[in-house]
Parts: C-alpha cells; sequence; structure tokens
C-alpha cells in the first residue's frame, strides 16, 4: 500500500515525535514524563514510519541487529550508573549521598545520576518498542 | 441494606475497578479465543491500576510536581508513590501482552487457528 | 572487593546485566556465551554460600540493604535465613542444570535462539535470586513478572506446536495468578500505605480490628496467586503440558526451582506481613493444608496413569510440591512453637530441587541417547545406559522417602511435626502418598534391568560427560542430604525461629 500524502505527512512529522520523545527523556527529571514515556514517543515515530512506507525502509533507519544493541545498551547504562555509586562506597543506584554534583534544583543539568539513567531508560524502552514491532510484523510477513 | 448501598455509592471508584477486574477474570477463563483471553487480561490489569491510582488520590490535590512557586498553604498534593508504582505495572503488563501476541502469531502459523477449543481438538486427534 | 553486604545486589544486578550482554556476545563471540553463563552463575554460587556464611555466623545482614540508601523510604533488600537458603538452591541447582543444558541443547534447539536461551536462563536465575531477596511487595510483582515472562519462553524457545500452546496456557493462568497479587497488594497498601513488608507486618498487626474484611481478602487472593504460580493442587492444571513439553534442561528448572520460588514468597509474606490473629481466627492454614494434602494423593494418582516418562515426572512435581505446602499447613497459630512440619516443609524444597531436577536430566539423556520418551519403551535399557539408570534408582527412591535419601528426611519432619500437632492422620496421608510413589516409580528401574530389552538393534547416542557429571553430583547431593542433613535444618530452624516472631 502506498499512499502519497501518508508518506509526505509522515516524512515530515517523525522529526517533530522524535525530538518531543528526546525532550521528555531528557527533562524526564525536571517534568512529568521520563525514560519511559519518552522512549514509548520516540520508538512509536519509528513504528510510524515503517507503516507508512514499508518494513524494509524502516529497518535501513534502525535495523534489528542495532536496535538489539541498543537495547542492551540501555540496560547497562542503568546497571553501571546504580555500580559506579557502589564504587563510591554508597548503597546500589545512590545519588547524592554518592558525592554525584547535584547543581541546583529546576536547571537541566542537575540531579546527579538520575539524568543519565533515564537517558538509558529511554533509550531501552524505544529500541525494545522498535524490536518488538519488528518481531511481531515480521511473523507476519514469513507467512504470506 | 441501605448502609451497603450507601458505601457502594461513597466508594463507587472501588466497585467499578472490582467489576472490571471480574470481568476481565471471568473472560479469560471462560472465551476461548486467544485474542480475546489477552484483551481480557489487559481488563484486568487495568482495573488494578485503576484501583491503585484512586487510592493515592486526594480529594482536592494537585498533581506532586515541584515547582519554582511555592504551593499556598493548605493546598495537599495527592499521594505520588502509587502513580509512580503503575507506571512499572503498566510497563510489564505491555511487555506480557507483546510476548502473549507473539506467542499467538507462532501458535497460528502452527494450528491455523486462534481458538483454544479447536486447537485441544486438533492435538486430541494427533493423541 | 566490595563488602558482603553489597553482594545481593551486585547478584541481581550482575545477572540481569550479564543477560543483557549475551545478545551482544552472541552477535560477536558466538562461542563464549556458555562459559560466560557458567561464570556468571558460579560466581553468584560463591556469593551465596558467602552469605549464607554470613547470615549465620556474622551480622552484616541484620539491617536490610536499602537502594539508593533511601532509607525506610526505598526499595530493601533484606537476606535473611530463608532468603540465603534460597539462593544457595538456586544457584547450585542452577549451575548444575546449566552445565548439563549446554550437551542438551545443542540437540533441542536450533542454532539460531541458542544464545538466547542463556539470556533467558540469566534473566530466570537473577529474577529468582531477587524474589527471594526482596522486602518490597510491589518489587516482587516486578521479579514475578520476570520469572514468569522467562520461564515461558524457556519453553516456547523450542518451537514446536506443544510447547507454544503449553506456554500460553502457562502465561495466560500465570498472568492470572499476578492480577491477583497486584490486587492483593492493592488491598495491603490501602490498609497500610507500605510496601515494605516489615512495616506492613506492623501496621497490620494494629488494623486488624478495623478492616478484618480486607485483610481476609488480600491473603486469600495472596494465596490463590501463589497457588496457581506455584500449581497447588486444584490450580495445578498448566503445570503438566508446560513441564513436559519443554526443552529438558528447562524442565528441570521450571520443576526444580521456579515452583518452588513461589512457595518461599509465600511463606515470607503469609508469616511476616500478616498479623498472627488474623491466621489464628481465618483457618488459611486448614486450607492450604487441605489443598496440598489433595495435591499429594491426585499427583500421584495422575501420575501413575502416564505413559510419558516426562509428563509422569511432571504430575510427580504437582505431588511434591504439596508436601512443600503441607509443611505451612501443618503450621498451627495456636502453637507457634511446634515448627517441625513448617522445617520438613522448606526442607523438601532442596530435596526436591535437587532430585527432581536430576530426574529430568536423567529423561532428558534417555531421549537424547535413545530417542525414548514412553515409559513402556524403558524395558531393558538399564543395560545400555547404566549410569543414569544407577542415579535413577536413587531419585526414585528419594521420590519414594527410603531412609539415607534426602527424601526420608523431609518426609520424617513433616511427619513429627503433624504428629506434634496432634494430626496423625496426615501421617497416614504421607505414607499413603510414599506407597503410591513406589507404585509407579519402582517399576520402572525393575523393567529397565530385568526386562527382556526390545533394543538390540537401536544405536544408543554416547552421552557426553559434560551431560552425565551433573547427573552424578546430583545423585550424590540426594545421599549426602539423607545421611547428613544437620547443617540445612539448623539453618532452616533459626530461619523458621526468626519467621514466627
Amino acid at each position: 500500500m502506498e499512499d502519497q500524502i501518508v508518506r509526505m505527512i509522515c516524512r515530515v512529522i517523525v522529526p517533530f515525535i522524535q525530538i518531543y520523545g528526546m525532550f521528555i527523556i531528557i527533562f524526564g527529571h525536571l517534568s512529568p514524563g521520563g525514560g519511559f514515556a519518552g522512549g514509548a514517543i520516540a520508538g512509536a515515530s519509528m513504528v510510524l514510519f515503517a507503516l507508512s512506507f514499508n518494513l524494509q525502509a524502516g529497518s535501513k533507519k534502525i535495523s534489528e541487529e542495532s536496535a538489539s544493541l541498543l537495547e542492551s545498551g540501555g540496560a547497562l547504562v542503568f546497571v553501571l550508573a546504580g555500580v559506579v555509586a557502589l564504587v563510591l562506597g554508597a548503597n546500589y543506584l545512590t545519588n547524592l549521598e554518592a558525592g554525584f554534583p547535584a547543581g541546583t534544583p529546576g536547571r537541566l543539568f542537575s540531579a546527579g545520576v538520575i539524568p543519565v539513567i533515564t537517558l538509558g531508560l529511554g533509550l531501552k524502552v524505544t529500541s525494545s518498542i522498535v524490536t518488538l514491532f519488528y518481531h511481531l510484523i515480521g511473523g507476519e510477513e514469513e507467512e504470506h | 441494606m441501605m448502609e451497603t448501598i450507601e458505601s457502594l455509592l461513597h466508594n463507587y471508584y472501588y466497585f467499578i475497578a472490582v467489576v472490571l477486574f471480574v470481568i476481565g477474570f471471568h473472560t479469560m477463563l471462560t472465551h476461548s479465543n486467544l485474542i480475546k483471553k489477552v484483551i481480557a487480561m489487559n481488563i484486568m490489569d487495568t482495573s488494578v491500576f485503576l484501583l491503585f491510582v484512586t487510592i493515592g488520590y486526594v480529594q482536592g490535590g494537585r498533581p506532586p510536581i515541584m515547582d519554582a512557586v511555592t504551593p499556598p498553604a493548605g493546598v495537599d498534593y495527592i499521594n505520588p508513590l502509587p502513580s509512580a508504582l503503575i507506571l512499572t505495572g503498566i510497563i510489564v503488563a505491555i511487555s506480557v501482552t507483546a510476548y502473549a501476541l507473539s506467542l499467538i502469531v507462532k501458535i497460528y502459523k502452527f494450528y491455523g487457528t486462534i481458538d483454544a477449543d479447536e486447537i485441544a481438538e486438533i492435538r486430541g486427534r494427533e493423541e | 572487593m566490595p563488602a558482603i553486604e553489597h553482594y545481593p545486589i551486585i547478584m541481581v544486578a550482575g545477572l540481569l546485566l550479564l543477560a543483557f550482554i549475551m545478545p551482544l556476545l552472541y552477535i560477536w563471540k558466538r562461542n563464549w556465551c556458555e562459559p560466560v553463563a557458567i561464570f556468571a552463575i558460579s560466581v553468584a554460587l560463591v556469593m551465596s554460600l558467602c552469605i549464607i556464611y554470613e547470615v549465620v555466623q556474622g551480622d552484616a545482614f541484620e539491617e536490610g540493604y536499602w537502594m539508593g540508601g533511601w532509607e525506610h523510604f526505598g526499595i530493601e533488600f533484606k537476606a535473611d535465613y530463608l532468603s540465603s537458603y534460597m539462593l544457595a538452591v538456586i544457584h547450585g541447582v542452577g549451575l548444575l542444570i546449566l552445565i548439563y543444558g549446554i550437551g542438551d541443547l545443542k540437540k533441542e534447539l536450533v542454532e539460531k535462539v541458542r544464545g538466547w536461551y542463556y539470556t533467558l536462563y540469566l534473566l530466570l536465575m537473577g529474577a529468582m535470586s531477587g524474589m527471594a531477596l526482596t522486602n518490597d511487595l510491589f518489587n516482587l510483582f516486578v521479579f514475578m513478572e520476570i520469572v514468569a515472562i522467562s520461564a515461558c519462553a524457556i519453553i516456547s524457545i523450542k518451537e514446536d506446536r506443544e510447547c507454544l500452546e503449553a506456554s500460553f496456557k502457562y502465561l495466560i493462568l500465570s498472568a492470572m495468578g499476578t492480577g491477583c497479587y497486584l490486587l492483593s497488594v492493592a488491598m495491603i497498601y490501602m490498609i497500610t500505605g507500605y510496601m515494605n513488608l516489615d512495616m506492613v507486618g506492623e501496621t497490620m498487626a494494629l488494623g486488624v480490628g478495623e478492616y478484618p474484611l480486607n485483610i481476609l481478602v488480600a491473603m486469600s487472593l495472596m494465596v490463590v496467586s501463589f497457588g496457581v504460580k506455584s500449581a497447588l493442587f486444584p490450580l495445578h492444571v498448566w503445570l503438566p503440558d508446560a513441564h513436559a513439553s519443554a526443552p529438558s534442561p528447562s524442565s528441570a528448572v521450571l520443576s526444580g526451582l521456579v515452583i518452588k520460588i513461589y512457595a518461599v514468597a509465600l511463606v515470607h509474606i503469609l508469616f511476616r506481613a500478616f498479623p498472627m490473629e488474623i491466621l489464628k481466627e481465618v483457618p488459611m492454614t486448614d486450607i492450604i493444608l487441605w489443598m496440598s494434602t489433595l495435591g499429594i494423593i491426585f499427583g500421584s494418582i495422575f501420575a501413575m496413569v502416564q505413559e510419558n516418562f516426562k509428563k509422569m515426572l511432571a504430575y510427580s512435581s504437582i505431588a511434591q510440591i504439596g508436601y512443600v505446602f503441607m509443611g505451612i499447613g501443618l503450621f498451627d497459630p495456636e502453637r507457634p512453637e511446634e515448627t517441625e512440619a513448617l522445617v520438613g516443609g522448606l526442607l523438601h524444597i532442596l530435596n526436591h530441587a535437587v532430585m527432581k531436577s536430576m530426574l529430568f536430566m536423567i529423561a532428558g539423556i534417555i531421549i537424547y541417547s535413545a530417542g525414548l520418551k514412553k515409559i513402556r519403551d524403558f524395558d531393558g535399557i538399564g543395560n545400555r545406559l547404566k549410569w543414569p539408570m544407577y542415579i535413577f534408582i536413587i531419585g526414585s527412591a528419594s521420590m519414594v522417602g527410603i531412609p539415607i535419601t534426602g527424601g526420608f528426611m523431609s518426609k520424617l519432619h513433616l511427619a513429627q511435626g503433624a504428629i506434634a500437632v496432634d494430626m496423625p492422620f496426615f501421617v497416614m496421608v504421607i505414607i499413603a502418598s510414599s506407597l503410591l510413589n513406589a507404585i509407579y516409580y519402582m517399576p520402572i528401574f525393575i523393567n529397565a534391568f530385568l526386562s527382556e530389552s526390545k533394543h538390540e538393534n537401536v544405536t544408543f547416542k554416547p552421552v557426553p560427560g559434560s551431560m552425565m557429571i551433573p547427573v552424578v553430583i546430583l545423585g550424590g547431593l540426594v545421599l549426602l542430604f539423607g545421611i547428613y542433613p544437620a547443617p540445612v535444618i539448623g539453618v532452616l530452624e533459626s530461619a523458621v525461629e526468626s519467621l514466627i516472631q
């Protein structure tokens, strides 16, 4: 199914959705949102892209393999951010007491390790949604 | 009797959550269509999420977001903990749903049907 | 070296992390997957032995471990006697199953998915350790779901029609259990306002008079949910298909460990969160007792009529999990000092984990070597598969409960506990079930050794050592725990004592 209008609109709208998703991820520690919500939005943009074009075009942007690499990377960031606090001599995932610089409340670069964790989560959720979509669609494609 | 009805009306949100839970539970166990089972699973999870979120609500409360402006005295924040937990719960429900759907795709490939009774029939014929 | 109080979190986080790295390894260094997985679980085993030593000897774990340093607000990990015991069981048996699995999976799984198997396995191990350690109701829910998904996935990873259907059934019923659990947690949170088990316990004791109905509903939902997940008798319908159709290492880990961890979680919650007064008023332990009794009897009866060997073992698991719950059921809230039955039930977790995973491995070896699945085909295979069948004798002796095997010790404690609380009827149940077990286990090895062989012209594939050694070690462990169970019982007595307080 090829529809010029849908493709054109999608081409315009996808970057905005992605930027919105990234905004939600990065500002996760300041405003409502965070890794889960932002990751879902950013992942949805890729799903939208693959739906309006086709699976091949979608997987050219993010291949299945690189999506699962990103997924592992996101989990890695999360766990390592927790372990850094252990190395600094505090409990797992400790933020301020482990001596991370906290900055001032309300500023983007503050809150110690929390933005890093949110970023890792966002990465993981984005790539998970993309992989899930590819796998569900892929099972369908083999059929026909 | 009147007391029971009154307390039900007073706590109608708990009542609705439980009704949804029972609908989900019943559909999940009695319907043979696998997709319907998955939908029912989601209804059941959602009902519990609703119950959780209503527990955390405070009458006239504000969303628990730290603002530059300090709120006037006497304004309560709602309890953020249930909402935060339910966010995790939703993620878990999504992953279970995704896994169940992918299983259904595979089952359809092998059996050619997504009806539990027909699958049981096919398996019975094989043995 | 990090301090010992960090070990629990390092174990859980490390296993989950390695589970996610496993796909990467599979892309780059394909043949590193197995050694890394074995290394990870061996380290976890060493850590859990350190933890159990520290719990018994030292005092590093008397305080809980709060994530992120959020004392009294955050998630707490607490290594008490019961959870450290469970950790050692999980990682000890899990390591042996993994070593066995390397040989077996080469035959049972296609090349493409084998790397993912180790991902799922490590995920399962990490989440089970988390379930044993966590002291937070919602964290328990998250770990429970990880266990449920990865347990279903290690069944459905072998893509044939039986596995897929069994896995879906398991998924739906375990989702039902999860729903009940979450509703119960919502009720508890409504009454107490806490998620931490200790604080819930303290607050609930104050709220008994005010909200008896809520507590009652929460408790029954809790028992139903864990009953479904650990296949307590009328709720067991998913188990036989799931455990019988899965690849043999998956069957071993599911039957040996996964159903037990839910029983442990139930013990934790039932005795620590719910006040003793409510247990005295409501016959909850009696209900569990009768369900487990029916499970013991009917599980054995169903097992008798099975033709498929693995299915017989699966039904036998239903009977055996009944013993664990019988230990809980024989606990009398009126007489909390009589704890022998509870010790016996918890001891059976170890014994059954060891012997049932061993039996599933032997079933796997028979399928691997000769391709035989039906019990009636086993006549005369004792001469060809000597060692597996010798070990099978030990395993079935332990199932029946013959002295000097592990199964005898746990049944002995259960029987003594039943007499101590004046319920001699359940001693009869234990003896009857031993007889039933004997009826369906004994003929298998008698026929295997003494019957006319039907397999003169069947070629038996040689069994690799990596599959044989874990079975031999587990056989040795069955005998060890039958002859010298004192250290384990010591740990469990302290565990029960700290639970009852």
